[in-house]
C-alpha cells in the first residue's frame, strides 16, 4: 500500500528528487490549473456561445450546449415559438400562444390553430432543441439574411496582406540592419546602434498625432501602405537578430571573400540561412503584431470600408449592430481561429523563442 | 499620383532595370540561376555601393533602407511632434499652421489647481483627467502585473510535468488581438452574461445552505477539522515547520479574519486586510525560519480557534438576494477600473512570464546546489539566490510593462470606452479624440498633450532606473 501510494505521488524528476506529491505541489498545480481556468473558461465560453441560437444567445441562456426553443410557421399566423402543455391526465401536446402571456394564457395547438383553449402557465414548458446553429456563422461570411455589411473576405485580404507584406519587409530590412551593425565595423557604428536602442524606448502612441502628418504628406494616409511602411523598421528586430549574428563566426565571411563572393551575396548565402532561428522568432512576433495592431489602422483606415483590416472590420461591426450578439460571436471566433491554429502550431517555437531572445 | 508614388515609381524603375542591365553586363546567369539573379537584384543597392566605394560603403548601404524608415517614421515625428504642438489650426498641411507658441499648453494648464481637473477649462479637463486615470492605472497595474507574472514564471519553474503546455497556455492570451480580448470580455461581463450567473448561483446556493438548521454547528466543526489537519501538518516535521502548510494555514486565517470580523468590535472596517496581514506575517517567519516559528504557529492557531467559535456561519453565507451587476456600466463602484486591469493581465501576463522565465533559467543550477549543501532553507535561497539574479530581468520586466501600460488605449476604448462618466478615460484616449475623432480636430493640442505623456513616461522610467539602481547597490 504504501508502495502504491509512493508511487502515485511520485513527481517527475531524477530518482533522488522523486519525493513523494507533497503540499508544495498540490499548491502548484491548484495555481497552475486555477491560471488556465481563468485564461481558457471566456474564450471556450464565448466558442460555446456562437453556436447557439440566437433565440438562446438573445436571453443570455447560460447552459452550454445550444439549446433552443422550437419555432414553427403556422399558417396565417406566423412565426411563433412551441410550447409543450401538460395537461392533468398527463399527456403533452404541442401548442402555440395564441394570446398574451397571463396567468392563464390562451394557447391552440399546432395542427388545429383554430382550437384556442386557456390553459394555465405553470403547466407550458417551452419546447426545446439541440441544434449547432451555423447560420451564426454562414450570415456574415456568405452575405445572407441582410448581412452584408460584413465583408469579411475583403478585411482577411487586408489583414493578410498587411501580415505577410510588413513581416516580408521588417525581416529583409532588419536583417540587413542587423548585419551591417555586427560585422562591419565603420564610422557611426555606435551612432547607429545608440540611435536603434533610443528608438525602443519610444513609445509609438506619443508620436501618433505627428506621424499622421509624415504619413499623410507621403500621400500614402489611408491605403494599405500607411499601415505597412511605419511600423516596418521594428527596433526589436534589429537588436534581436544583431545579437544573434554577433555569435556568427568572422572566419565564414573571410571564407567567402577569398572566394570573391559579394558582400550582398554573404549576406543572403551566409548570414541569412545561419540566423534562421533568431528570423523566424522575428517573424512570428511580427505577425502578432501586425495581426493584431488596431490604434494606428483606426486612424490611418477607419474612413474607408473596403480597407479595413479584420480587427477594424470586428469593431465596426460590433458597433454596428449592438444587439445582434450571436453574430458578434461567431465572428470573433472566426477571427480568433488563424491566431490560435499558428499558436497551436507554433506554440513550442514562441514561447522558447521569446524567453530566449526576449524583449518586446 | 501624388509626389511619394512619383518618386516610389523611379526608385523602383530604377533599382528593377538599372540594376537587372547592371548585373547582366558583370555577370553570367544561367536559366536556372534565376533565383540567384533575383537575389541579387534585390539586393542590388548593396552590391552598386560595394563596387562604387568597396567594402567600406557597404554597411552603410545595408543600414540605408531600415534607418531612413526609422528616420521618416519615428524620428522625425518625434520632433515634429514639438512643432505642432505650438501650432494652431486643424489644417494637415504643415505650412498652413499659425504659429501659437506655448498657448497649447497654457490651454491644458489653465487651471485653478492641476490636481482638480474640474476646476480647468475643456482641453485642461479632459487632458488631467485622463492623465490622472493612466497614473493610477499604472501604479496599480504594474505591481500587480509584475507580481503575477515572477509567480507564475517561478511555479512554471518549478518541476512540474507537462511544463511546456502550462508555459503556452499562459502565453495564449497575448496572442489575441485587443478586439477579440475586448468581445470575449464584454460578453462575460455582461449584466446577464456568465460572470453574474455563476456568482449569482453560488451566493443563492450557499444562502439556502446556510438556511438549514445546524448549519452553524457542521461549518464550525467542518472548519475545525480542517484547521487540525492543517495545523498538525504545518508543525509535524521534527525540526521546521513547514512553510507550504504554513501557506494554507494562512490562507484559512485570512478566510476566519475576513469572517469573523475582529475589527467591527473597535468600530472599523478592513478585517480582511488585517487577517491578510498576520497571514503574511505567519508565513514570512515560517519561511525564513525564525527561532520562534513554532510557537508563531502555535498561537496563530488559538487565535484562529477563538476566531472560529465567534463566527456565525449562517450570518456569514446568507447574502441575501444577489443583484446582477452591470460590471463595465455602473459609476462609482470602481468595477470598471477593477475589470481594466484585470482584463490588461490577462491579457499580456503571459508574455512578461516568458521574460523572467528565461532570467530564472539563467541563473545557474550550482548556486542552489551549494545552498542545498549548507541546508539553506528554500525561502533563504529564493531571497539570497534568485530575487537579486532575477533582478536585472525584473528591471526589463517593470519598465516594458510600465511603458505599455501607460499607452493602454485598445482595451479601454473597446471595452468601456473610456466611460462610465470619465472614468476609465486614458491619455491615448485623449489624444486619438482630439486629434482624430473632433469635427475640429485640434492637432495641436493633440500634440502638446503627446509631449507631455511623453516627459510624464520619462519620468517614470528614470525614476524606476534610479530605484532599482539604488537596489542594486545595497
Amino acid at each position: 500500500m504504501g508502495a502504491i501510494t509512493t508511487f502515485l505521488t511520485r513527481t517527475a524528476g531524477s530518482r533522488d528528487r522523486a519525493d513523494r506529491f507533497g503540499i508544495g505541489d498540490f499548491l502548484a498545480y491548484s495555481y497552475l490549473l486555477l491560471g488556465v481556468l481563468i485564461i481558457l473558461v471566456p474564450v471556450m465560453w464565448t466558442f460555446f456561445s456562437s453556436i447557439k441560437p440566437e433565440r438562446a444567445v438573445d436571453s443570455f441562456d447560460t447552459r452550454l450546449a445550444p439549446i433552443a426553443q422550437r419555432t414553427t410557421d403556422i399558417e396565417g399566423i406566423g412565426e411563433r415559438t412551441i410550447w409543450e402543455y401538460h395537461a392533468e391526465d398527463g399527456t403533452v401536446t404541442e401548442v402555440f400562444k395564441a394570446g398574451p402571456t397571463r396567468r392563464i394564457t390562451d394557447v391552440a395547438p399546432l395542427d388545429d390553430p383554430e382550437a384556442v383553449f386557456p390553459a394555465e402557465r405553470v403547466k407550458l414548458q417551452p419546447a426545446e432543441e439541440i441544434r449547432v446553429a451555423t447560420e451564426n456563422y454562414l450570415d456574415p461570411l456568405l452575405k445572407r439574411n441582410g448581412q452584408e455589411n460584413f465583408l469579411f473576405g475583403t478585411y482577411l485580404y487586408n489583414s493578410v496582406f498587411v501580415t505577410v507584406a510588413a513581416t516580408l519587409i521588417t525581416l529583409l530590412i532588419n536583417a540587413m540592419a542587423a548585419f551591417g551593425l555586427s560585422k562591419y565595423k565603420f564610422r557611426g557604428r555606435l551612432t547607429f546602434t545608440l540611435l536603434i536602442v533610443a528608438t525602443l524606448l519610444i513609445p509609438p502612441s506619443i508620436i501618433l498625432v505627428s506621424l499622421f502628418f509624415v504619413v499623410w504628406s507621403f500621400g500614402i494616409f489611408g491605403s494599405l501602405w500607411g499601415v505597412i511602411i511605419p511600423a516596418a523598421a521594428t527596433p526589436t528586430g534589429v537588436f534581436l537578430l544583431r545579437q544573434y549574428m554577433l555569435t556568427i563566426p568572422d572566419e565564414l565571411l573571410e571564407a567567402a571573400r577569398m572566394d570573391a563572393a559579394s558582400e550582398w551575396r554573404i549576406f543572403w548565402r551566409i548570414i541569412i540561412p545561419l540566423s534562421l532561428p533568431a528570423l523566424s522568432v522575428l517573424a512570428i512576433l511580427s505577425v502578432i503584431w501586425r495581426w493584431n495592431d488596431f490604434l494606428w489602422p483606426l486612424i490611418v483606415l477607419i474612413s474607408d470600408p473596403a480597407k479595413h483590416t479584420l480587427q477594424l472590420g470586428l469593431t465596426t461591426f460590433a458597433g454596428e449592430f449592438d444587439i445582434n450578439f450571436h453574430y458578434i460571436l461567431a465572428m470573433t471566433v472566426v477571427s480568433l481561429i488563424p491566431i490560435t491554429l499558428v499558436f497551436v502550431w507554433l506554440q513550442r517555437f514562441i514561447t522558447t523563442g521569446i524567453a530566449t531572445t526576449g524583449l518586446k | 499620383m501624388s509626389l511619394g508614388g512619383i518618386v516610389v515609381l523611379l526608385i523602383l524603375v530604377f533599382w528593377v532595370g538599372g540594376g537587372a542591365v547592371w548585373l547582366l553586363r558583370r555577370r553570367q546567369y544561367k536559366a536556372n540561376q534565376i533565383p540567384r539573379f533575383l537575389a541579387d537584384l534585390l539586393g542590388f543597392p548593396v552590391e552598386l555601393a560595394q563596387s562604387m566605394f568597396g567594402r567600406a560603403g557597404v554597411p552603410y548601404a545595408l543600414l540605408l533602407p531600415n534607418m531612413l524608415i526609422f528616420g521618416l517614421f519615428t524620428f522625425v515625428p518625434m520632433i515634429l511632434n514639438f512643432y505642432v504642438s505650438l501650432t494652431t489650426g486643424s489644417s494637415i498641411s504643415l505650412f498652413d499652421r499659425p504659429w501659437v507658441g506655448l498657448d497649447k499648453y497654457f490651454e491644458i494648464f489653465n487651471c485653478e489647481s492641476i490636481f482638480e481637473p474640474k476646476t480647468c477649462t475643456n482641453a485642461g479637463f479632459n487632458f488631467w483627467t485622463g492623465m490622472f486615470n493612466t497614473l493610477w492605472f499604472v501604479v496599480i497595474q504594474v505591481p500587480i502585473l509584475c507580481t503575477v507574472a515572477l509567480i507564475t514564471a517561478l511555479v512554471v519553474n518549478k518541476n512540474i510535468k507537462g511544463r511546456g503546455f502550462w508555459r503556452a497556455m499562459f502565453f495564449y492570451p497575448v496572442m489575441l488581438s485587443p478586439v477579440v480580448i475586448a468581445n470575449i470580455w464584454n460578453w462575460v461581463l455582461h449584466r446577464k452574461g456568465v460572470l453574474n450567473e455563476v456568482v449569482g448561483g453560488t451566493q443563492d446556493s450557499l444562502a439556502s445552505l446556510a438556511g438549514l438548521t445546524g448549519f452553524d454547528v457542521v461549518a464550525t466543526v467542518i472548519f475545525a477539522v480542517i484547521l487540525m489537519v492543517v495545523s498538525e501538518r504545518t508543525l509535524r516535521s521534527s525540526d521546521e515547520p513547514s512553510t507550504a502548510w504554513a501557506a494554507v494555514f494562512g490562507l484559512l486565517l485570512t478566510l476566519l479574519f475576513a469572517w469573523a470580523n475582529p475589527t467591527s468590535l473597535v468600530g472599523l472596517s478592513g478585517s480582511l486586510w488585517l487577517g491578510a496581514a498576520v497571514a503574511a506575517a505567519l508565513i514570512w517567519v515560517v519561511a525564513s525560519r525564525q527561532p520562534y516559528a513554532r510557537i508563531a504557529v502555535i498561537g496563530a492557531g488559538i487565535v484562529a480557534v477563538l476566531l472560529l467559535l465567534s463566527i456565525q456561519f449562517d450570518a456569514v453565507f446568507d447574502f441575501g438576494r444577489y443583484r446582477p451587476i452591470n460590471w463595465l456600466v455602473t459609476p462609482r463602484t470602481n468595477w470598471p477600473f477593477f475589470w481594466l486591469v484585470f482584463v490588461f493581465c490577462w491579457a499580456h501576463m503571459g508574455f512578461y512570464m516568458l521574460i523572467l522565465l528565461a532570467g530564472l533559467q539563467a541563473i545557474p543550477r550550482d548556486l542552489y546546489e551549494a545552498a542545498k549543501m549548507d541546508a539553506t532553507s528554500q525561502f533563504r535561497a529564493f531571497w539570497r539566490i534568485t530575487l537579486p539574479l532575477v533582478m536585472p530581468t525584473m528591471t526589463v520586466v517593470i519598465i516594458l510593462s510600465l511603458i505599455r501600460s501607460f499607452q493602454i488605449f485598445d482595451e479601454v476604448f473597446l471595452l468601456t470606452g473610456g466611460g462610465p462618466g470619465r472614468e476609465t478615460f486614458m491619455i491615448v484616449q485623449n489624444i486619438y479624440e482630439v486629434a482624430f475623432t473632433n469635427n475640429n480636430p485640434d492637432y495641436g493640442q493633440a500634440a502638446a498633450g503627446s509631449v507631455l505623456m511623453a516627459v510624464a513616461i520619462a519620468v517614470f522610467t528614470f525614476f524606476q532606473l534610479w530605484l532599482t539602481r539604488r537596489q542594486s547597490d545595497l
